[in-house]
């Protein structure tokens, strides 16, 4: 039997106490014991980038993380991004040039492109490019979800 | 599973020595991927991350202490690891991705000793040294000693690695790393990661090591040898990296044949190395 | 092929919606994290779903022991094929059991099946259940597997073929004589892999059973709630009437999420457990159980005359359908159909066999047949072109078919613009001056190529109900699933053109066995086209209901009215002269003529082949659907070191007819782009004796962002003709046919070779570059 080990986590800027086990994923807890479900399961070894999150506003894969290294950082998920009703201006770019379709990639691609606007917030295309070198996306051929966040940057 | 985040690493050695089967939590990144997959189930995780002396970063006057949990992003955003270290800064830069650089470890790297990644085969050309800590003592090794097998280490159960001592080189070497992938975002079929130094348009002292063709970060002397104090030529680009292709024992598996490997090295070793020159005389 | 349909004059659309790039309805919350995949639905007493996959490629079942997983606290359920009906299943033929039964024929095979009260519990129990398996040799190669000694993977060895799936032949003209009259005939083998879908989403199910009527609901990601409702009921005996189909969002499909996936053995898990399950694969189940593209190897051989004419062409196709004919044989004939590939030969004799080997089942996947035999086609063409020193596209123009000549199998070509869309590729993409081969970087070397590319859009059913709400505003129903690919916007779009109404105007549902009409399934590049085409038609009912009422209010005949943006009907001439939707409806829920509703049905007749003009074997009928045409050019620089390719920029040149949501299609065909430059590269399952060695994202690789060029030039053409909504044509596929051997022909042009085989990784490039270094252009093939 696994230890359980009493936690603290800071999601979204909200204390969640919660009891997990060592080899528990910040993904599972997410999903199952939080039920922020926004945050998604693409493969379990940190090569998809759907589950990308925020740890002290660096992007982290929450596959490859234990909760419980975890109390004590600042935890952003796609639940967070959002400020009531607005969205995040790399949300609304999304939206705006069509760089949206099955969906599944893009809490990841958000939370990689809020982090990169966050320390240079006016990227390049190549700068996007980088930045989103772990979120796979299947369907839009990446053209338009470059195009959306680099149009953030004003620059070419 | 058992767990434990000790602050100190006096208390981790003695985490670990609680538990036959513990084993070091860094990054993450390959180690919980393991577990995701059922490859590994460690009866005791000993989390490194509360241990403030590992995260630190020491300049002296020979070169820079890394601790053992500086992650990659870390490495290739410091501005001190200019010259011969810079090979282990652009290997950091660039392996895998944005989201696992900003995870994985230069420790984890170094104890988990896999035969694909990059991390160990930068550190051997730019001849780091890794402090190993262990019940009642620490000692000081040469990178390369430590890594004996594919995934396998010489550290003892109950040791963890605590830092990486990275040696300026000699004055103007210059490190330079490169790789080549199926994508961006895979590990490498083939990396070489070089120290350089030249005497005008003579090579005055290299040190070449090749990844991913072999289970061991590969490094011949008698290559290192054919290129001193020649001008790096075709002929001793291609005799150079034919001593190493004829060393290496690389594996065929998605990435490449074995043989492609082999027909790789002298290849990449010309482009390295040409692309060392440039950036030493810049 | 839809000559019994009379052309009629393509109609306009009402308002400025159609033909805008307006947002998709569900891209905010997609953004937002707050869409629903089905892996986030959770009901109470919910149980977790796991498969226990077959060590074997090949192995007769002797026996099972579950009662150590059955013992496990926390287990609910344990099933094996001794646990479930002997009910086959199979779009084609049906042989596939829910579980294996009796003998396993692919490793990874699902044999067993727990539900448990969590997952890491269900994994547990998996490892506790006790199967004997006795091995039997197995075969992993489609010609081998044709052999009549090799191991019969369904049929006993011995039989003639004993692993034939399918086989056709189709031979048009006199082939043999034609040969002597060629100045060039270019003969190779090609050889294309398994490429896996790897939709973002892993294939999940959430099935509950009510406990009183013992009706089965299911939640699931798929491309078709209709088909899946059918093929549960099927394979667990129940009416259809107690099976229903419900589809939250849907984490990408491109043809993995066609029939069905894990929802029967789900829905199984559920009413042996008397609890729900959810059943989400992980990432290596779904790669090892679910289905991939077809491998196949084309012999092929094309002859022409000096002047540039396509004269004879012999192909023989083997497609790999792995242990499983899924879509199989109906691939098969896809592959068969395009064989002669967008051309006017005159003599042509084509072969293809879908064979069964003890791998991965093969099944649909965008483009279903017709990525395999364009890679060939187009290459072997390209070959054509350079010896007779004719330019590329110069060539496919004199052979492009044309509006009215007619397809392999007789089908007229109803809107030929293939060669509109060759002259727009050669012009965007600056073709001739980039033939001259522009400087590279150093140690690169740089070529341009292209692909003519034509696929059908359209076949079999669709309906839709079109109602009009009291307030005036609408409600569409259909049974098409949005898999992301933006039908629901562009449906949405069809509608609102058709009426005149804005988006906030209508209601557009979301499928739902209980309550949508019939829809196939959304595949075959056919959800806008005919989803759209049957909106339109139940728009047209609807407004001749509405001009009825409309005709009473405003005393004029109807010939007089018009329909005006916004939802209103007008009288034409008088713009002071209207009367709303919401007036009308008013009239006609409480007055006279009682609700406003109409629905419309369509089946895409197939086609059958002309036999006066083509000799058959095998099906006869094939590729129900409407041509569409593109061209494709990819410019490339190859390293001279490693082999490695690297596209540094793309153009997709599209007939779409008519564009709906114009940044929705562009995002297609550059998604659809990206997906065939990993099939040309990359992307590839790979087995040793007969066991997956890559059933993980870290292993098989898909292009990610860095990998592909930032500039995807998606250009569409609008010749608005046929059966689709306002002259649309369908485009879901069509992006990724044409890529995998434009970028192949951008690799011979850069460096001379021969690339024959895909995915055509830096290893296999850089081989046929020795190749042709040491030994001239004969010895240049990979």
């Amino acid at each position: 039997m696994s230890d359980k080990v009493s936690v603290s986590l800071t999601i979204n800027g909200a204390e969640h106490a919660l009891t997990v086990a060592p080899e528990r994923t910040l993904l599972d807890v997410l999903r199952e014991d939080v039920r922020a479900t926004g945050t998604r399961r693409g493969c379990d070894e940190g090569s998809c980038g759907a589950c990308t999150v925020l740890v002290d506003g660096v992007p982290v894969l929450s596959c490859l993380s234990l909760a419980v290294t975890l109390p004590g950082r600042a935890i952003t998920t796609i639940e967070g991004v959002r400020n009531g009703a607005e969205l995040h201006p790399v949300q609304r770019a999304l939206v705006l040039h069509g760089a949206v379709q099955c969906g599944f990639c893009m809490p990841g691609i958000v939370l990689s492109a809020k982090a990169l606007l966050e320390r240079n917030p006016s990227p390049t295309v190549e700068d996007v490019r980088q930045a989103l070198g772990g979120n796979v996306c299947r369907c839009s051929g990446y053209t338009r979800v470059v195009e959306a966040i680099a149009s953030l940057g004003g620059r070419p | 599973m058992r767990y434990a985040e000790p602050e100190t690493v006096e208390a981790a050695l003695s985490a670990l020595s609680t538990h036959e089967d513990a084993r070091c939590l860094a990054g993450g990144a390959s180690l919980v991927a393991m577990m995701n997959a059922g490859r590994i189930g460690p009866g005791m995780l000993v989390s490194l991350h509360r241990i403030p002396e590992l995260s630190t970063i020491t300049e002296t006057g020979d070169g820079l202490w890394l601790g053992a949990m500086c992650t990659h992003r870390t490495v290739a955003a410091d501005a001190r690891l200019r010259g011969a270290m810079a090979a282990v800064r652009e290997a950091a830069a660039w392996l895998a991705h944005p989201a696992i650089r900003n995870m994985a470890t230069l420790g984890g790297s170094v104890g988990l000793a896999d035969p694909h990644t990059e991390i160990p085969v930068a550190l051997v050309a730019a001849s780091a040294r890794v402090e190993v800590a262990g019940p009642g003592s620490r000692r000081v090794v040469p990178v390369e000693s430590l890594f004996v097998d594919s995934y396998r280490t010489s550290l003892q159960r109950g040791e963890l690695v605590t830092r990486v001592f990275l040696p300026r080189g000699e004055d103007g070497a210059v490190g330079h790393h490169l790789r080549f992938s199926r994508v961006a975002a895979d590990y490498p079929t083939v990396s070489i990661s070089l120290v350089l130094a030249m005497d005008g348009d003579r090579c005055r002292q290299v040190r070449v090591v090749v990844g991913s063709c072999g289970p061991v970060p590969l490094h011949v002397d008698a290559a290192d040898q054919r290129l001193v104090g020649t001008r790096l030529e075709a002929e001793d680009v291609a005799e150079a990296g034919g001593l190493l292709a004829r060393a290496a024992a690389p594996i065929d598996d998605v990435r490449g044949s074995a043989e492609y490997r082999r027909m790789l090295i002298p290849r990449l070793l010309g482009r390295a190395l040409s692309q060392a020159r440039e950036r030493a005389h810049v | 092929m839809s000559s019994h349909a009379k052309p009629g004059p393509i109609p306009e659309p009402v308002g400025e919606v159609l033909g805008q790039s307006v947002p998709k309805p569900d891209a905010r919350e997609k953004v937002t994290g707050r869409a629903v995949y089905t892996d986030d639905l959770r009901v109470p007493g919910m149980l977790h779903g796991a498969l226990l996959g077959s060590p074997h490629p090949h192995a007769r079942i002797l026996s099972y022991d579950t009662s150590r997983a059955r013992a496990l606290p926390g287990v609910r359920a344990v099933l094996t094929a001794e646990d479930l009906p002997p009910n086959d299943i199979g779009a084609v033929i049906k042989d596939q059991p829910l579980l294996a039964r009796g003998k396993v024929r692919y490793a990874g095979e699902p044999v067993a099946a727990v539900a448990a009260v969590d997952l890491p519990t269900a994994r547990r129990a998996l490892e506790l259940i006790d199967i004997r398996y006795e091995v039997l040799p197995a075969v992993f190669d489609a010609e081998e597997a044709l052999r009549p000694d090799a191991p019969g993977i369904h049929a006993p060895r011995g039989t003639a073929h004993p692993n034939a799936a399918s086989y056709i032949r189709l031979v048009e003209g006199e082939p043999d004589p034609a040969w002597a009259q060629c100045d060039v005939i270019i003969e190779d083998v090609y050889e294309t892999p398994a490429q896996q879908h790897i939709y973002l989403e892993p294939c999940s199910t959430l099935a509950e059973v009510d406990p009183d009527s013992g009706k089965i609901t299911l939640h699931t990601s798929t491309q078709t709630a209709f088909r899946v409702q059918a093929i549960t009921a099927e394979a667990l005996g129940v009416p259809m009437s107690r099976v229903r189909v419900l589809v939250p969002r849907v984490g990408g499909a491109f043809g993995g999420k066609v029939e069905s996936t894990n929802q029967p053995i789900t829905a199984a898990l559920a009413l042996a457990a008397g609890a729900p399950v959810r059943l989400t694969f992980s990432r290596t189940d779904d790669i090892r159980m679910m289905r991939s593209r077809h491998a196949a190897r084309i012999h092929m051989r094309t002859g022409a005359t000096r002047d540039g004419r396509i004269l004879a062409r012999q192909v023989r196709i083997h497609f790999d359908t792995g242990a499983y004919a899924d879509d199989g044989p109906f691939v098969a004939n896809i592959g068969s159909y395009f064989a002669r590939g967008p051309y006017r030969i005159p003599h042509v004799d084509v072969e293809c066999w879908c064979v069964y080997t003890n791998k991965l089942r093969a099944g649909a996947f965008r483009g279903f047949g017709n990525p395999q035999i364009h890679f060939a086609s187009e290459v072997q063409v390209d070959r054509v072109a350079e010896a007779i020193g004719m330019d590329p596209i110069e060539l496919r123009l004199r052979n492009a078919l044309e509006t009215g000549e007619k397809w392999l199998g007789g089908a007229p070509v109803e809107s030929g613009t293939l060669r509109a869309c060759l002259e727009r590729a050669r012009e965007v993409s600056d073709w001739h001056r980039r033939r001259e081969r522009p400087p590279a970087a150093p140690g690169k070397r740089r070529g341009i190529g292209v692909a003519a590319v034509s696929h059908v859009s359209g076949l079999l059913g669709s309906s839709a109900t079109v109602r009009l709400n009291e307030d005036g505003t609408v409600t569409v129903n259909t049974g098409a699933v949005d898999t992301g690919q933006g039908s629901d916007v562009a449906l949405a779009q069809v509608a609102a053109g058709a009426l005149g109404l804005s988006l906030e105007q209508l209601n557009f549902s979301r499928p739902d066995t209980d309550t949508s009409p019939y829809d196939w399934c959304s595949g075959g590049t056919r959800t806008t086209f005919t989803v759209g085409r049957v909106i339109t038609q139940a728009c047209e009912q609807v407004r001749e209901q509405l001009f009825e009422h409309a005709s009473a209010i405003l005393q004029r005949p109807v010939r007089q009215l018009e329909l005006r943006p916004g939802g209103f009907v007008g009288v034409r001439g008088e713009p002071g002269a209207s009367v709303s939707f919401g007036a009308i409806a008013g009239r006609a829920l409480y007055v006279e003529g009682g609700p406003i509703i109409a629905s419309a049905r369509y089946l895409f007749p197939a086609w059958q082949l002309d036999t006066r003009r083509t000799q058959v074997e095998g099906l006869p009928f094939m590729g129900n659907g409407f041509f569409v045409f593109a061209a494709q050019v990819a410019e490339v620089e190859v390293d001279e070191l490693t082999g490695h390719v690297e596209v540094l920029e793309a153009w997709s040149v599209h007939d779409v007819g008519r564009a709906i949501n114009p940044a929705a299609t562009e995002g297609q065909v550059q998604g659809g782009f990206v997906q065939g430059l990993g099939y040309a590269l990359t992307e590839e399952l790979v087995w040793k004796d007969g066991h997956l060695v890559n059933p993980t994202m870290g292993g098989y690789k898909v292009p990610g962002v860095l990998d592909v060029p930032a500039a995807i030039h998606a250009v569409l053409l609008e010749h608005p003709f046929g059966p689709g909504p306002f002259g649309a044509k369908g485009i879901g596929e069509v992006g990724l046919v044409g890529v995998a051997p434009a970028i192949c022909n951008a690799i011979r042009h850069a460096t001379g070779a021969n690339v024959r085989r895909i995915p055509a990784t830096g290893e296999r490039v850089l081989r046929a570059l020795m190749a042709r270094e040491e030994g001239g252009a004969k010895a240049s093939d990979a």
